[in-house]
């Protein structure tokens, strides 16, 4: 437990010392009180500003794929935090804990992904009103 | 080695990684923070003698609450009138916040923005250039108001020096899918923005802005705030916001949820699930 705090601690420094900032509120398309894990098989990347999204195949309970869109930070702020687009490959099972949109579609704001290699990172745009946001930005 | 320890090491490791990326030229910060000098060096002048404003300005912690253009008045109030109160409501309630759908944001929102800008000087012009590739150019060439501007989202601006002050005076507004600060406040054609840019050093730049608006606010009212300068290999960098927009289809209406201390966002939100167990090491 300490172990994975000691973890979390240096994610936490990486976001403080490396924010970017988001085009638009968190809240103004993901619900605070809906927090949502979903483990998937990474199927596409689209490593753009201002945003990074991925895309996740989740398998239901009738073994049907389901398709999820994952939106993250922007490229740069991820790169400084380790996140590097070479951590992401297709075929990957990842981890990814966050907040679903409000509309209820299949998206989710990645605020911490556990990579295929057990990494913990945090994906939040920093400075978008999020949650853990207070402590990455500051300017808005 | 125990597999405390090692998790422990990945952290320091993870932290040093993030200082030597957090310093390369190819990873710099959007944000400073301001450390205010003893001894500060005086602001550069241009030839013609003016203080030259030119640099790359980033934000810093000390803007709060960011992004709300009421941050200097006693208890973030804005003097709305009936009409600005209803535009407000419209704002929250009907419209989707049009810098995230690649709209300009327009003045006074980029002084509010969190993110930096690069001024470029020149003696009968002044080039403010944002994110998203949008720039304003500033005449400073002793030129007027034209009778009936063509509304803009940046306004018809014109730029005179008075003192080490270059003030830029703005008329001519849309009216229409624009947001004045980042919590959805209004504003409407009636617009009249005048900023008072000053650099008091090297390292800050510093805008005072009155802000007139009789259709949707009963009385003028300002808004200050400092940038720190950028590091000399630090500049603007290439920001497509309608490259891969996708969130634009999920966007609500409004920025959602707005704090007591005028910030956006939920005030408790629920935690995220705990971390997923690590992996068990392979057996030998």
């Amino acid at each position: 437990m300490k172990a994975r705090l000691a973890i979390l601690v240096a994610v936490s420094a990486l976001t403080a010392a490396a924010p970017a900032l988001a085009h638009h509120s968190f809240a103004a398309e993901f619900d605070g009180q809906k927090p949502f894990r979903i483990t998937g098989s990474l199927v596409k990347v689209e490593w753009t500003n201002p945003h990074i999204y991925f895309y996740v195949d989740v398998k239901d309970e009738s073994g049907a794929i389901v398709k999820w869109t994952l939106s993250a930070g922007s490229p740069g702020a991820l790169s400084r935090r380790g996140f590097k687009k070479g951590d992401l490959k297709f075929g990957d099972t990842i981890v990814v804990d966050g907040y679903l949109a409000r509309d209820g579609s299949h998206t989710m704001d990645a605020r911490r992904v556990t990579l295929a290699d057990g990494r913990v990172v945090s994906g939040a745009s920093a400075g978008d009103g999020g949650p853990g946001a207070e402590t990455q930005v500051p300017a808005r | 080695m125990t597999n405390n320890l090692r998790v422990r090491m990945l952290a320091t490791v993870i932290t040093l990684g993030a200082s030597l990326f957090s310093t390369g030229a190819g990873a710099q910060e959007l944000t400073a923070v301001d450390n205010k000098s003893a001894k500060p060096r005086p602001a550069p002048r241009t030839a013609d003698g003016h203080p030259d404003l030119s640099g790359y300005w980033k934000g810093t912690r000390d803007t709060v609450p960011g992004g709300n253009i009421a941050k200097d008045l006693p208890g973030l109030k804005l003097p709305l009138t009936p009409a600005g109160e209803a535009a407000l409501q419209h704002n929250l309630t009907a419209t989707i916040d049009p810098e995230a759908l690649c709209i300009i944001g327009g003045i006074p929102r980029h002084n509010a923005s969190g993110l930096p800008f690069e001024v470029l000087q020149g003696s009968k012009k002044v080039a403010f250039l944002y994110f998203y590739s949008y720039y304003r150019l500033i005449p400073t060439d002793g030129r007027k108001h034209t009778e009936d501007p063509d509304p803009s989202f940046f306004g018809e601006e014109v730029g005179k020096w008075e003192g080490d002050a270059l003030v830029v005076d703005s008329i001519g507004f849309k009216d229409e899918k624009v947001w004045i600060d980042e919590n959805a406040n209004p504003h409407s054609d009636a617009l009249h923005v005048v900023e008072r840019w000053t650099r008091p050093d090297m390292d800050h730049i510093h805008v005072h802005t009155t802000i007139e608006d009789l259709k949707f606010y009963t009385r003028p009212f300002t808004y200050e705030r400092t940038w720190v300068l950028g590091k000399p290999d630090e500049q603007l960098q290439e920001y497509s916001c309608s490259e891969n927009n996708v969130d634009r289809e999920h966007l609500g209406f409004g920025p959602g949820p707005i704090r007591p201390d005028g910030t956006r966002g939920y005030l408790n939100p629920a935690p995220l699930p705990p971390l997923p167990a690590p992996a068990a090491p392979p057996k030998k």
